[in-house]
């Protein structure tokens, strides 16, 4: 750590590590309810820990994009952050947002629109909270005179963020109309700028990791930028598939949502050639585990399986089955959650007293259960999926009839679940077990700012 | 390629989407009212959508095919089940599927008759959104367009208080729910070569829509048999298959129906009228 306020990046990941333990909590409470017969039907039913489930997901990784940041700005602008207090009441703020939430979900006090659930008072708390994040940011930049390019994403990023949640505060008496601006807010999020702040916490990544060129890795930061709103805000037409809309979206959707994954496939050839080409390694292998893993887990689930039932002939058997929830689960997982375990990976040797810079034996083991749960998750409901298109899509066999035939992969989904539990249960023991220490490290050395000086 | 046109390219990508973006965003807003058909969002279609909104049923239904996965979808569900029916079940889920079987249940949402009233306003506003044909086949909550795929089959334990969605039909029921059962056990079974999904023409052309057609034939000067309507017209197809032929090579040859004779020996008279008023059903 080099600049005394990114310590408020250490409160931050710890909001989102305990917000994420109980995000599984309610994913493993539901994921039991495909298999039934539910004793808490009256008390928990399915819709209460399902919206639970998702919306602690958008809070956790959110908190966790917002710590990040603000432990990447101070050493791209080589200043410390306009004001930590600020920070802290924009935590304190956003938490309480985030919980109160939680609660009134469970007394089902919600909108009720799905991923969008948060109550009126809730979503003007978090464009409060955005804009004092944003105001914090864009002051400490200002104050530094330092401009990165990395940040200059990371940035644009967060105000598209901002910006897009706007369409969600309004109401729409037209249900198709609703459904079409729901997706400016969620899929230009997820498809669009978070992957642009995700690219952002990537090229720093692997600039610090790698000692990768940061000229070279900027200008693949540009194109992958391009990638991703080329394809990303067309593609937003294969959400505009059966659900009233002009049919000229089938087309679009498919070709542009067929482009997306180039810019995954950008971003893991990105990875992969910066740490085969740079001279430099750094002591940190966990992060690195991460931010490759990242990049990597991302194309599988964002790309490939985003792919696999994208196209509108295919949609159409697969639309609104559980072939939905495997594509849901990789991607998020691996663009969002892995990226943010990078990030906290990378900064927590220098945020706690007495931990390995390579990272602990306990971390490497929470990375790898993660990785064999989730992908275990992701086959689970791809047979699952699968099976349900077939019998039901397809045969034509009632809905609960052949969710009584798929049985034997909720269970496989509620085992590699486990798996996947424990394996988040050690990263957030091992964030937890070293206590926090913030003091200056001016020793620490300065990796991979190979500045470009003019010959 | 060098780092200014690498931002040139990332501005221009996003320009240029955003542009047809915006521009496709207006003009589906000039084609909204069509094919939503937003002259009929009543008063009382807004109110169901806010009770579809208020008791967050998207979370375990679908609808359009979006929201969550743990129960069916209800896009098309007006038209697979009547008013009366939805309002029953409304009131009380349990009376109609039991938990030990399907190992899911709905739970009682305790709604107002109002609410209820409204929200099949609503869902019946939906399954009428020109939503480009989806599902191309129809979704169905229980049974089985295949032959004894489904859980529900004759035979085996039989409780006499389980809720219809969970047991066999017995003698006491309607006898449109006798007749399809008649539909599926009758030797050789009706749908293993007729489905009821429209166009899944099989061995024998698709009955969906049987009961129209029927009607049509039965008033057509090409119509060679002795039926005066259409429910005798069905009624005649089932024991006497080439009193009428149904054009088709793979249906028919030298004036004889493919379709098997001697359901006038195997079923008995009140079957045959439970048949009959079942494929009545499908208009």
């Amino acid at each position: 750590m080099r600049y005394q306020s990114q310590s408020v990046a250490y409160w931050y990941f710890a909001v989102a590590m305990v917000l994420f333990g109980l995000q599984l909590v309610f994913g493993l409470l539901s994921a039991t309810k495909y298999i039934g017969p539910d004793p808490l039907l009256y008390i928990l039913p399915f819709d209460v820990t399902k919206v639970i489930h998702t919306n602690l997901l958008i809070v956790w990784v959110l908190t966790g994009f917002m710590g990040a940041t603000y432990w990447m700005i101070p050493e791209e602008s080589r200043a410390e952050l306009h004001s930590t207090k600020l920070a802290y009441v924009q935590l304190v703020l956003w938490t309480l947002m985030g919980v109160t939430a939680i609660i009134g979900y469970l007394f089902r006090y919600g909108t009720g629109n799905k991923l969008l659930e948060q109550p009126l008072p809730h979503k003007i708390v978090i464009v409060i909270c955005m804009l004092i994040f944003l105001y914090n940011i864009g002051m400490t930049i200002r104050k530094a005179g330092r401009f990165t390019t990395t940040e200059a994403v990371l940035m644009i990023g967060f105000v598209s963020a901002a910006l897009l949640y706007l369409p969600a505060l309004l109401h729409y008496e037209n249900y198709t109309v609703s459904i079409f601006y729901r997706w400016w807010t969620i899929h230009l999020w997820v498809e669009g700028v978070w992957m642009m702040i995700m690219g952002g916490f990537l090229a720093y990544l692997l600039i610090r990791l790698s000692g990768a060129d940061r000229e070279v890795m900027e200008k693949w930061l540009y194109v992958i930028v391009g990638l991703v709103f080329l394809a990303g805000i067309l593609g937003t037409a294969h959400h505009y598939y059966w659900v009233g809309v002009p049919t000229y979206w089938l087309p679009i959707g498919g070709f542009f949502s067929a482009l997306e994954p180039l810019a995954l496939v950008g971003m893991a050839a990105y990875a992969y050639g910066a740490m085969r080409r740079s001279g430099l390694a750094h002591p940190n292998t966990l992060a690195l585990h991460w931010t490759i893993g990242s990049a990597l887990f991302s194309l599988f689930g964002a790309g490939l399986l985003g792919l696999a039932h994208t196209w509108p002939s295919v949609n159409k058997w697969t639309h609104g089955t559980l072939i939905t929830a495997m594509h849901g689960h990789a991607a998020f997982y691996g663009a969002y959650a892995m990226i943010v375990m990078a990030m906290i990976s990378y900064a927590l040797p220098s945020l706690t007293a007495g931990r390995r810079e390579q990272g602990t034996a306990l971390g490497y083991w929470a990375f790898w259960l993660q990785i064999t749960g989730m992908f275990g998750m992701t086959l689970s409901f791809a047979t699952a999926g699968i099976a349900q298109v077939y019998l039901e899509r397809i045969m034509g066999m009632g809905y609960l009839d052949a969710q009584l035939k798929i049985q034997i992969h909720f269970v496989m989904l509620i085992a590699t679940a486990s798996l996947f539990t424990v394996g988040v249960a050690l990263f957030i023991y091992d964030f937890f077990r070293y206590t926090p220490r913030f003091v200056l490290d001016d020793t620490e050395p300065v990796l991979a700012e190979r500045e470009v000086h003019p010959t | 390629m060098n780092n200014r046109q690498a931002r040139l390219f990332a501005i221009a990508a996003t320009g240029v989407a955003t542009l047809v973006f915006i521009g496709l965003t207006v003009d589906s807003h000039r084609q909204f009212p069509k094919l939503t058909n937003a002259d009929s969002i009543t008063a009382e279609v807004k109110h169901g959508m806010d009770v579809w909104h208020k008791y967050n049923c998207i979370n375990c239904h679908t609808l359009f095919g979006e929201g969550a996965y743990y129960a069916p979808d209800l896009t098309k569900i007006t038209q697979h089940r009547g008013e009366p029916y939805l309002k029953a079940y409304m009131r009380d889920p349990s009376k109609f599927y039991d938990e030990k079987i399907h190992r899911r249940l709905m739970p009682k949402q305790d709604l107002a008759e109002d609410e209820i009233s409204d929200l099949i306003a609503f869902l019946d506003w939906v399954s009428k959104v020109d939503n480009q044909g989806w599902p191309p086949r129809p979704i169905l909550v229980t049974g089985s367009f295949v032959p004894g795929a489904d859980t529900l089959k004759t035979g085996g334990e039989q409780r006499s208080d389980l809720p219809p969605g969970a047991r066999p039909v017995d003698a006491g029921d309607d006898e449109r729910a006798l007749g399809e059962q008649v539909f599926r056990g009758a030797v050789p079974a009706c749908n293993a070569c007729h489905s009821t999904a429209p166009g899944a023409d099989m061995a024998g052309p698709t009955l969906a829509g049987i009961a129209t057609r029927a009607a049509a034939i039965v008033a057509s000067p090409e119509y060679q048999g002795q039926a005066q309507d259409a429910r005798g017209y069905i009624r005649e197809s089932i024991v006497s298959p080439s009193a009428h032929i149904v054009p088709g090579a793979m249906y028919s040859a030298d004036g004889t129906s493919f379709m098997p004779t001697g359901y006038d020996g195997s079923l008995t008279d009140e079957q045959i009228d439970q048949l009959t008023a079942y494929l009545e059903t499908l208009k």
